[in-house]
């Protein structure tokens, strides 16, 4: 098990180098210049060679992408050009409401897709089956941030239930921070749910005809003790990883909700720094962003021997 | 003991569920009232994250939106465009020769940290303000010296003529902003000025709060545009960034922002409609301009140029980057009537839509059918919309014309490279003074215009140091941008904001300011 792990680990270094790569040289072929937009329409071409000398941007991109790299195995992300301050800080700031964000998410779409991917492989074909793949379908294609929109007109404007946007007031505790955040996390939940429904759905068909089950109620046991003890059971494995995946998505991916309701967030950050061509604050986001995909993944591993036996590595 | 029996009964599985159920039914039920801000303070939903808090370091007008707050000019301009004093006690005292300018600074004035303002911090500011700013260091060449001539009197002397030197000086964008001499380092760490609010907090990407300086030595004339009597009726301002302007649009209707600023014209009806709040229509609040590349490309031949000025139908390209009539206004005129620079030279170029008159043009510029490059960024959606239009019309003419759409950062950077562009697409806030936009007024400038004729009216244009001649020598100025069409300017159009139906007295204006208003319990 450990040396699988190490594996990994040897692996993920590997994927976060070539990560890095990709990103480094990618967000340097699209054009545009921080130092430019950083000092307005009316900054002189002396004021903008001075600023992108000053964050090294006039060197050779080889020697730009070295330098970086250096500076990333010491755990230093760089400054932010647009932020004036370090990335890895500016993370930080803004990992609170992503992380909070992905979790919530994942518990609402976890609460709508296990019991609906249940509920329709055990009345498969009936009128049940039918609603909740109607509505998976639907769910897995509305576009989001349409989603979100609809939520605020409903939930924020009409009703005055929910803040439309933000993360709280300055001095705003936690319970505040998490009102903000019970908007935009039903409309990522709502649309993921729509896999977790899926995968469930098609795991426990397959189980359901098992022998051991038939077995479980030829010895009497009650149905509800057939689906949740033995058959739930023996779904879990693909039902964490598809919980896993989508914990995955939802951190690297909640760009267009955190957008639409102003959170604070990486993907905000990111879509930010994008326009503001900030390359420190997009290379260092993306790389944090892949080591948490590989990293998820990981763990996933890891779960799998704990909740089945036999799974060894 | 109770803190065990409840750290035992948290850690059950009903206990979790029963912890978790209380907190959510705590979020869920806590009256919305819980969120929302009292009348003492305001939440101001704004485009986008300040590029800097330093006034000087950018010349983005959201710098400077915010940051007039904190900071103020010596000279600020009325609601009818006029300089008025601001820190300083009265307009300034000129020498004959227009090249001497003494001013007084009003006494009493507290900087935020408790001390009087006195003429070094003057002369420390605007030393700043003339090394760093693009604008400054334009001035900075005519300037001979700065100096403090008493503990309140400044006296700035130039060696040359430059008429629009207290415009520059009154202008938020770039802003000539007076601080503490003791604060004044390279980035700015503190932000210590004499304004009505004083800087508590910023948190990038989440907000800057400003707070009212309780010390506020206020103007006793009225209040007019940016000038006369200041007062923080707000304890506390909340700037807060919210690029998506549906959310700035909804989050105003709902009452969760008091304001906010550059909402989509087509939004105008459903804020109209709201009770909650109101919209706010600022016109003229600025132009769009087209500019041409004078040195390289067809558009290089003056005959080409002045093809493509002739195919115009402006007020269709307006029509589609606005969608009413009251977001927009064509006007031949770059300066409104009233404005000293009201000129109609050059009107009869404006706006012709005609295309067998540019066809013409083309045939005598033995326009080879290069295609015709226009630059142009979605990032501004009117910008794309009046490009699109304005493609239709340059082809019934006879151009070929493709449409680069780019982000606004490409094209901020290709339109510096003379050989990727023939024409682009931006806008300019309306500013009361000829020489501060646009910039190809200027030299250097995308585009590279450079005549003898531009040379000639802008040299007796900028040398004419009596307002009341200025007028007529823009008028010239006016004539050579119609004839050499360096770029072409549209006409004006006005930007829609919403504020609360409970604020009061908000005045509006291009940066929009916050002093003066109140919020309605």
């Amino acid at each position: 098990m450990l040396a699988h792990i190490g594996r990994r680990f040897t692996g993920l270094l590997l994927v976060l180098l070539i990560v890095a790569a990709l990103v480094f040289f990618l967000t340097r072929l699209a054009p545009g210049d921080p130092a430019a937009l950083m000092l307005g329409d009316q900054a002189t071409a002396d004021d903008i060679a001075r600023l992108r000398a000053a964050y090294g941007l006039d060197k050779p991109l080889l020697l730009q992408f070295f330098l970086w790299l250096k500076e990333v195995a010491s755990g230093n992300l760089g400054q932010s050009i647009f932020l004036q301050r370090p990335v890895t800080q500016a993370l930080f700031e803004r990992a609170e409401p992503t992380f909070f964000l992905a979790m919530f998410s994942l518990a609402i779409a976890a609460a709508i897709g296990i019991p609906a991917g249940i509920a329709s492989a055990v009345w498969r074909g009936r009128a049940v089956d039918q609603a909740v793949s109607g509505l998976a379908m639907l769910a897995a294609n509305i576009p989001s941030f349409w989603l979100g929109l609809i939520f605020i007109q409903l939930f924020a404007v009409k009703l005055g239930w929910f803040p439309v946007a933000g993360y709280g007031a300055p001095e705003a505790g936690f319970a505040e921070r998490l009102r903000h955040l019970l908007l935009p996390a039903a409309v990522l939940g709502v649309v993921n749910s729509a896999l977790i429904t899926r995968f469930t759905r098609a795991s426990m068909l397959d189980i359901l005809d098992a022998d051991f089950l038939r077995t479980a109620r030829a010895k009497g046991l009650s149905e509800r003790r057939v689906l949740l003890g033995h058959a739930f059971r023996n779904i879990l494995v693909p039902v964490i990883t598809v919980l896993g995946l989508t914990l995955a998505l939802l951190i690297g991916g909640a760009i267009v909700t955190e957008t639409v309701f102003g959170l604070p967030g990486i993907g905000n950050l990111v879509v930010s720094a994008v326009l503001r061509r900030d390359y420190p604050v997009i290379q260092g986001a993306l790389l944090a962003v892949a080591a948490i995909y590989v990293l998820i993944n990981l763990v996933i591993d890891v779960i799998y021997t704990l909740v089945d036996p036999r799974v060894r590595y | 003991m109770q803190t065990n029996s409840f750290s035992r009964a948290a850690l059950t599985r009903r206990g979790l569920g029963g912890l978790a159920a209380g907190l959510a039914a705590s979020t869920m039920l806590a009256p919305v009232a819980g969120w929302a801000q009292g009348a003492s303070s305001a939440n101001l939903a704004m485009v986008g994250e300040p590029q800097s808090l330093d006034p000087m370091a950018s010349t983005a007008d959201l710098v400077g939106t915010i940051m007039q707050h904190v900071y103020e000019p010596l000279f600020t301009f009325d609601a009818n465009w006029a300089t008025q004093p601001m820190l300083a006690a009265a307009l300034p005292t000129v020498s004959a020769d227009g090249k001497t300018y003494t001013i007084e600074l009003r006494k009493g004035v507290k900087l935020h940290n408790g001390r009087d303002l006195d003429a070094e911090d003057v002369v420390a500011s605007l030393k700043r303000w003339f090394d760093m700013t693009p604008r400054g260091k334009g001035l900075a060449k005519s300037l001979a010296s700065l100096t403090a001539k008493g503990p309140t009197t400044v006296e700035i002397v130039l060696n040359k003529v430059e008429p629009a030197l207290l415009a520059h000086l009154a202008l938020p964008s770039g802003f000539a902003a007076i601080m503490a001499k003791e604060s004044i380092a390279n980035p700015l760490t503190e932000f210590v000025g004499t304004g009505p609010y004083k800087f508590r907090e910023r948190k990038p990407d989440q907000f800057v709060v400003l707070v009212k300086h309780e010390g506020y030595a206020s103007r006793s004339e009225p209040a007019s545009g940016y000038a006369g009597k200041r007062e923080a009726k707000i304890d506390e301002l909340r700037f807060i960034p919210v690029p998506n302007a549906n959310t700035r649009l909804e989050g105003v209707i709902a009452g969760q922002y008091q304001f906010s600023d550059q909402l989509p014209v087509e939004s105008f009806k459903k804020l109209s409609a709201a009770s909650a709040a109101r919209a706010v229509l600022t016109m003229p609040f600025g132009f769009p301009y087209f500019p041409t590349n004078t040195k390289q490309g067809p558009m290089a031949d003056l005959k080409v140029r002045q093809a493509f000025q002739m195919a115009l139908d402006l007020e269709e390209v307006l029509m589609a980057g606005f969608g009413e009539p009251k977001f927009f206004a064509t006007a031949a005129e770059h300066f409104p009537k009233g404005s000293p620079f009201f000129s109609e030279a050059g009107k009869d170029k404006y706006s012709k839509a005609d295309v067998a008159g540019a066809k013409k043009l083309l045939a005598e510029a033995k326009y080879d059918g290069t295609p015709i490059r226009i630059l142009n960024s979605k990032q501004y959606d009117f910008h794309h919309r009046m490009a699109l239009v304005m493609a239709e019309q340059m082809k019934a003419a006879g151009f070929k014309v493709q449409l680069d759409v780019v982000d606004w950062a490409t094209l901020i950077q290709r339109r510096g490279d003379a050989a990727l562009w023939d024409i682009y697409i931006t806008h300019s806030a309306f500013l009361p003074e000829p020489m501060l936009s646009p910039p190809q007024l200027g030299e250097g400038a995308p585009g590279w215009w450079s005549s003898p004729a531009k040379d000639a009216a802008l040299a007796a244009f900028n040398a004419e140091p009596d307002p009341a001649k200025r007028g007529a020598l823009w008028g010239k100025v006016q004539q050579v941008v119609y004839d050499e069409v360096p770029y072409i300017r549209a006409g004006n159009f006005g930007a829609l904001s919403g504020a609360s139906a409970k604020m009061n007295d908000f005045a509006a204006m291009p940066w929009p300011s916050f002093w003066n208003v109140s919020l309605a319990k």
